[in-house]
């Protein structure tokens, strides 16, 4: 049976849509993988050799242990986003003869293979043969690289176990958060004592079995609990959400785009996959801390105009750039019903540009790294508005993905919106402010360069009239194309 | 109102749709019939604009469908399920049809009102997402979405697939009133020829993309529809044989 499902599985993967994307395509996501798979090779074996000449006096091993704790929270935390939990199609299954402890096993089995644990094993893998190449007991190395691995399987089924509660995921947020803190003022290291137990660990090989002990508990856990949830009633009928309707009726004053704008709102706050991308976006904030902070950074302000860039135009670029596919769920109701397109689009403009002004407002705290930066952001959120909102329109026109609204996305399968195409409509929205930026900033001076950047963006909001009119006709263009694309069933 | 005139829809050189000419007068009722493939669903997604014709064109009250929008404002249409949101409420699905069709909320209120018993209480004020009404509740929705804003042209695909016997009935009377004393132009599919006899003024049988029966309904029409499709079921089993 399980080389039954394990076929099953295959045709799942090779038949679906996006792996019949062209070839290009595939050549560089291989590329890619290859790329991160090299790099955490690289990085595993290199490891020992960093920490050794980074910090001499102690043994690479007990630095590794002593930060270990945040690698397990961090991995957590990845996984509560990014992890699919498995997902077989049971309902079939269950009015023909096969044992329910089989699949139960099988779906267990399957995701013991995630990606997710499989990354660490390249970073670990060579880095404890470097260990052992280096002299350390075999005995001991080997019992630590099992305990990782132990631990690591321990998360994937904690994380079916919590599965998406969200409790769990703001304490654990929480407890890195205050942790992180605590340890970096060197008020109290967490690291520490947790180290010492890792490094216990290691020192007595035999306590290996605890993490292997931890890891039957939580797999038997698992276990039951899917078993419970293993009857025709929760395939059937589906969990119902109480409906949190609000008023949004205060909307109204944006006019002709007052219902898409209301809809809009709607479609984030309701469904997972907008949710999800609202959550990315919010991020970006933070994108200014890693360049602001470093100080070769501070050489370079046209990578300093990208950040700032980001910083504002994060929701713009994670929710913009799948503008028509969040409604292809009932796209032909929206082009057989009485709505122009331009008003449609119109109204995806002013999210975006509401978006671009409530992070301006958010990321003031930037003040902090001088006026020179904030000044910066705000050129940034002007050449936003001005310009990228309609490139990641007009990008929007040629993707022609459909997406499923109330399904999380599955981490690096999801290729949605990566196509050709939209790689190069995504190059512009980097390179121009960079350029605009850079051109005036030497030739003249730092201001100028935030000025043109500001005045392109002004100049953008200018035309906008007629710049809608040019996307609009792409769009009309591609309208059948998008219609198609849409129903096919993913 | 409607006309089609030599009509063909292709995809990589097979037809499957080629239809010489119709014309559908204001106020008929027009029933499309025929088996699987047959081409009606092809037609509605012509007629709406969906997809784009091989050669011919559709008029619609004289717009001419694949050119111009401005037959969107007096043509409203329930094809399948994509036709709904499914994170909005019946009520908000409504109220969002009614403001894309220019009524106000009391107006939308107003129509709901007349179709509280077809709604048999399991739409309104339900507190629950469309995507977990049930498939029947669901068209209910659908159907009576595609009736807002005064529309001249309805087309309504399989309107009764899914539908409990009751709510059939119910539908049917909806579907005459609306041609008979509003004038409005009613389209539907159906596979059901009771249905179709019972509704529609005039039926049309549609076979691998062709018009093969075009029928003014008389009490013989079922009869005539019943021969007819029981008879391509044993012409087919003749073929098998040979």
């Amino acid at each position: 049976m399980i080389k039954r499902f394990l076929s099953f599985e295959w045709k799942q993967f090779s038949r679906s849509s996006y792996f019949k994307k062209g070839i290009a395509i595939k050549i560089v996501m291989a590329l890619a993988v290859l790329y991160f798979a090299g790099m955490a090779l690289l990085f595993g074996g290199a490891l020992y050799f960093i920490l050794k000449k980074t910090l001499p006096e102690i043994d690479p091993m007990t630095t590794v242990n002593s930060y270990l704790l945040y690698w397990f929270l961090f991995d957590f935390m990845l996984r509560y986003f990014m992890q699919q939990l498995p997902v077989m199609n049971v309902k079939p299954l269950m009015s023909i003869p096969v044992k329910r402890n089989t699949v139960i096993y099988y779906l267990l089995g399957k995701t013991s293979l995630s990606f997710f644990n499989i990354l660490p094993l390249f970073i670990v893998v060579p880095f404890t043969t470097v260990l052992v190449f280096q002299g350390y007991p075999v005995l001991q190395v080997l019992s630590w690289f099992v305990s990782f691995v132990a631990i690591t399987l321990s998360i994937n089924f904690l994380n079916f176990l919590v599965n998406k509660n969200n409790l769990v995921f703001y304490v654990v947020l929480a407890l890195v958060a205050v942790l992180g803190v605590l340890e970096y003022y060197a008020i109290y290291k967490i690291s520490e004592p947790v180290g010492y137990a890792f490094n216990y660990m290691y020192a007595h090989p035999y306590l290996v079995v605890l993490p292997v002990l931890v890891l039957v508990a939580l797999f038997k856990a698992t276990f039951q609990f899917i078993k419970k949830g293993f009857y025709l009633d929760d395939a059937i009928s589906k969990k119902v959400k109480e409906v949190n309707s609000s008023d949004l009726s205060w909307l109204n004053r944006f006019g002709a785009v007052a219902p898409f704008l209301k809809n809009d709102i709607k479609l984030i706050v309701r469904n997972v996959r907008p949710r999800q991308v609202m959550m990315m976006s919010f991020m970006f904030l933070f994108y200014g801390l890693v360049f602001y902070t470093q100080e070769t950074y501070r050489e370079m302000p046209a990578i300093l105009a990208f950040a700032s860039m980001f910083i504002t135009g994060g929701f713009l670029m994670t929710f913009g750039q799948h503008v028509p596919s969040w409604d292809s769920e009932y796209y032909k109701l929206l082009m057989s019903q009485n709505i122009p397109y331009k008003t449609y689009l119109e109204s995806k403009w002013y999210l975006m540009v509401v978006a671009v002004l409530f992070s301006f407002i958010l990321s003031t705290p930037y003040i902090y790294f001088g006026w020179d930066i904030f000044g910066m952001i705000a050129a940034g959120a002007v050449f936003n508005i001005g310009l990228n909102s309609f490139l990641t329109l007009f990008g929007g026109a040629l993707n022609r993905v459909p997406i499923e609204l109330n399904v999380k996305a599955k981490a690096f399968s999801n290729t949605n919106g990566f196509n050709p195409t939209q790689l190069l409509i995504a190059l512009p929205k980097f390179l121009l402010p960079m350029l605009i930026f850079y051109v005036p900033y030497k030739l003249i001076n730092f201001n100028a360069g935030l000025i043109a950047l500001a005045l392109v963006g002004v100049l953008g909001i200018a035309l906008k009239p007629y710049i809608f009119k040019l996307i609009e006709q792409v769009y009309q263009k591609g309208k059948y194309k998008t219609i198609a694309a849409f129903s096919e069933k993913q | 109102m409607i006309k089609t005139v030599n009509l063909t829809k292709k995809y990589n050189d097979v037809t499957v749709l080629n239809i010489e000419q119709i014309e559908i007068p204001k106020g008929q009722s027009f029933g499309l019939v025929g088996n699987n493939g047959a081409g009606k669903t092809t037609y509605f997604s012509l007629l709406l604009d969906l997809i784009q014709p091989s050669s011919g064109y559709i008029e619609n009250n004289g717009v001419l469908v694949h050119e111009s929008e401005d037959w969107k404002p007096f043509t409203s249409s329930f094809i399948d399920e994509s036709f709904l949101i499914g994170y909005l409420t019946a009520e908000e699905y409504f109220y969002f049809i009614g403001d894309l069709r220019h009524q106000s909320r009391a107006d939308v209120d107003e129509l709901l009102s007349q179709f509280e018993d077809f709604f048999n209480g399991e739409i309104l004020k339900q507190k629950k997402y469309l995507r977990d009404l049930s498939k029947g509740n669901q068209k209910k929705a659908g159907i009576v979405a595609a009736l807002i804003g005064n529309p001249e042209v309805i087309i309504l695909d399989e309107p009764f697939a899914n539908l409990d016997p009751t709510t059939q009935i119910r539908l049917k009377q909806i579907i005459k009133e609306l041609a008979k004393t509003k004038g409005v132009t009613v389209l539907i599919s159906s596979h059901d020829l009771m249905h179709v006899t019972d509704v529609c003024e005039r039926i049309v049988v549609l076979e691998k993309g062709e018009v093969i029966k075009d029928l003014e309904t008389s009490p013989a029409t079922l009869k005539e529809l019943e021969a007819h499709f029981s008879g391509l079921a044993s012409t087919e089993k003749m073929a098998d044989l040979e």
